[in-house]
């Protein structure tokens, strides 16, 4: 098997309604995918969420690093066999962060779509390379930020469709009476967990958290800005709420920085901001062996091939703190897959079972959403 | 349950459609006439199905409503010489609009719609929840239809120079609407209180049924495909 073409698509699916935090707010996604086609005419699809705030990308970055590092490492290039994930992740050039960019997504987007094209193409599923472990993920819900009228509607909807688990997007003047209301409309029977985008200070952490530890918090994720691993081993220490670190956890340093340190109670694994399948599960293992746990995040907006490979992810993991993402038309105004990745009642989901990533994406959908449209050659 | 708050919330949805840019496109004649009038037979089309589930739903107190709203949508309510199924007016819209070669993607994207509603996870837990989720779509576009069909259909006959026979989709609801978005408001409230479903739980269904936009999102979207460039 021979890679002899692939195009790009910077993709922007209006959302059905905006999504905000502390950091930014979106009304429409911003990824980009990525197919790839084999000598016998397979193809497989990819996708990388490029996010500033996060590895530094942005969408020209990584169009860059798709079209001049990536794609001319395996094109035309003979593929390993599907079931082997660490030769198929080894074609791609090690990237290392440069000036201030970690170029993750670009490396999940292409990554991905090479593991679906291999699969595809000898009609295996997923589970050939990651077996799954549990025969449904169950996915949380979130609150988005927003006047807290809106929050306890979000939070409303959440229970309406059965969801027991809910992450509340906090980072504001008002976050305390915010996650109290919250609270009070999920009832207590609910696990309630908090994610600050870094926007927090240290002291401004140490408050927050101690007026909710009474409202049985399940974890806080990302409360200090990425930066120092002592100030969130620090703050760790300061309060009872499991510290969950994301946008500090970019790649298996970071990881081993952040165990070293004894930073973190859980780390939040998302296959794009990771770095593709192969690094993900590096950080796992870390995580695994350290006694660390691991929720498997998403980004705001993937569409159903970002969300098929969170799934596949989150089934194969020993275990798993939560889940994320699956949102699919619950977010998006129409999603690229013919079969739904949207979760169900109770925010549970059944594994992916068809060939690669186990959804059939519809190019022509990509094309209707995409800003920019790039064909690269076998000669890059 | 109060029907004010659920009229507020639906007529809140009515004025964020005609507040959309994209309305006011259509009203002054810079709009894709084409894609809106495929967009509302993608919505429509399969409209005769979903009354019919809900027909299947419906407290006693409400089958006679939805048997008579069933009866129009398929075309044999009396006097049947007058009778026209609404997915025929649909498709006498789009080849009066000389979309007739699109009919076939079209009926195929109203298929697909409906394949995926059935075929993906319940976002609830009983049929009683889905079927209160099913009841606000059909009051919600009722409502808006009922006051907004007749300005949509001058749009159409003023920049899209289509006859009054090819709109007879929106006189259709433009004036039978009204009755029905008052009577579907009813039936919403008679439904909730027969299956016992709490005022917030039901509210909850009911906004995230609608959530921001509904009518926009189903009438302008779909861009068109972008062109590769090497």
């Amino acid at each position: 098997m021979r890679l002899v073409g692939a195009t790009l698509y910077v993709v922007r699916v209006p959302f059905v309604e905006a999504f905000s935090h502390s950091v930014a707010e979106r009304r429409c996604s911003e990824s980009v995918v990525v197919r790839v086609q084999d000598d016998v005419g397979a193809e497989g699809f990819g996708e990388g969420t490029p996010r500033s705030y996060v590895t530094g990308e942005t969408v020209e970055t990584t169009l860059e690093a798709l079209a001049h590092e990536l794609w001319p490492a395996v094109a035309g290039r003979e593929v390993p066999p599907a079931d082997d994930l660490a030769a198929l992740a080894a074609m791609l050039p090690h990237m290392s962060s440069a000036a201030g960019i970690t170029p993750n997504a670009a490396r999940a987007a292409m990554e991905l779509a090479v593991v679906d094209c291999a699969l595809r193409r000898v009609a295996r599923p997923m589970a050939t390379i990651l077996p799954p472990r549990r025969p449904r993920v169950t996915y949380s819900g979130i609150v988005t930020a927003g006047s807290i009228e809106r929050a306890v509607q979000h939070a409303r909807r959440m229970r309406a469709i059965g969801i027991r688990e809910i992450k509340v997007k906090v980072g504001f003047d008002d976050d305390v009476s915010r996650v109290t209301a919250v609270r009070e409309a999920l009832g207590t029977d609910a696990s309630l967990r908090l994610d600050a985008n870094g926007a927090w200070t240290f002291d401004r952490a140490v408050a927050v958290l101690d007026a909710l530890a009474p409202l049985q918090i399940a974890g806080v994720e990302q409360p200090l800005p990425r930066g120092r691993v002592e100030d969130l081993a620090r703050l760790r220490r300061a309060t009872s709420i499991p510290i969950i670190v994301d946008e500090s956890l970019l790649t298996a340093a970071d990881a081993d920085a952040l165990i070293e340190a004894r930073a973190a109670d859980v780390f939040n694994v998302r296959v794009s901001k990771c770095g593709g399948f192969a690094a993900s599960l590096a950080i796992a293992d870390r995580a695994a062996a350290a006694g660390v746990g691991v929720q498997v995040g998403s980004q705001v907006g993937e569409t159903a091939i970002l969300a098929a490979a969170g799934r596949h992810l989150a089934a194969t993991l020993p275990r798993i703190a939560f889940a994320e993402g699956s949102f699919g038309t619950l977010l998006l105004t129409e999603d690229v897959s013919v079969d739904s990745v949207r979760f169900g009642h109770r925010g549970e989901a059944p594994l992916l079972t068809g060939p690669g990533l186990g959804i059939r994406v519809v190019e022509e959908r990509l094309r209707r959403y995409a800003a920019t449209v790039r064909d690269l050659s076998a000669g890059g | 349950m109060d029907t004010a708050t659920v009229r507020e919330l639906l007529e809140r949805q009515v004025t964020a459609f005609t507040s959309a840019p994209a309305f006011a496109e259509l009203e002054s004649g810079k709009a894709e006439y084409d894609a809106f009038i495929e967009n509302v037979a993608r919505t429509h089309l399969q409209s005769p199905q979903l009354v019919a589930f809900l027909y299947a739903l419906a407290p006693p107190a409400a089958v006679p409503d939805l048997l008579e709203n069933l009866l129009e949508e398929t075309g044999r309510k009396r006097p049947l010489e007058r009778a026209r199924a609404h997915p025929q007016l649909l498709e006498e819209l789009l080849v009066a609009a000389g979309l007739a070669d699109r009919l076939p993607t079209i009926r195929a994207q109203a298929e697909d719609d409906l394949r995926r509603l059935v075929t993906e996870p319940l976002l609830y837990g009983t049929l009683r929840d889905v079927g209160l989720a099913a009841l606000t779509e059909i009051v919600a576009f009722e409502l808006m239809l009922s006051r907004l069909a007749g300005r949509i259909a001058a749009a159409l006959a003023t920049h899209r120079g289509l006859p009054a026979r090819a709109l007879e989709w929106f006189t259709h609801h433009s004036e039978v609407d009204v009755r029905h978005a008052e009577q579907g408001l009813e039936n919403l409230a008679t439904y909730v209180g027969y299956y016992g479903i709490g005022d917030d739980e039901a509210l909850a269904i009911i906004e995230t049924s609608l959530r921001e936009d509904v009518f926009a999102r189903r009438y302008f979207r779909a861009p068109k495909a972008a062109e590769p460039r090497r």
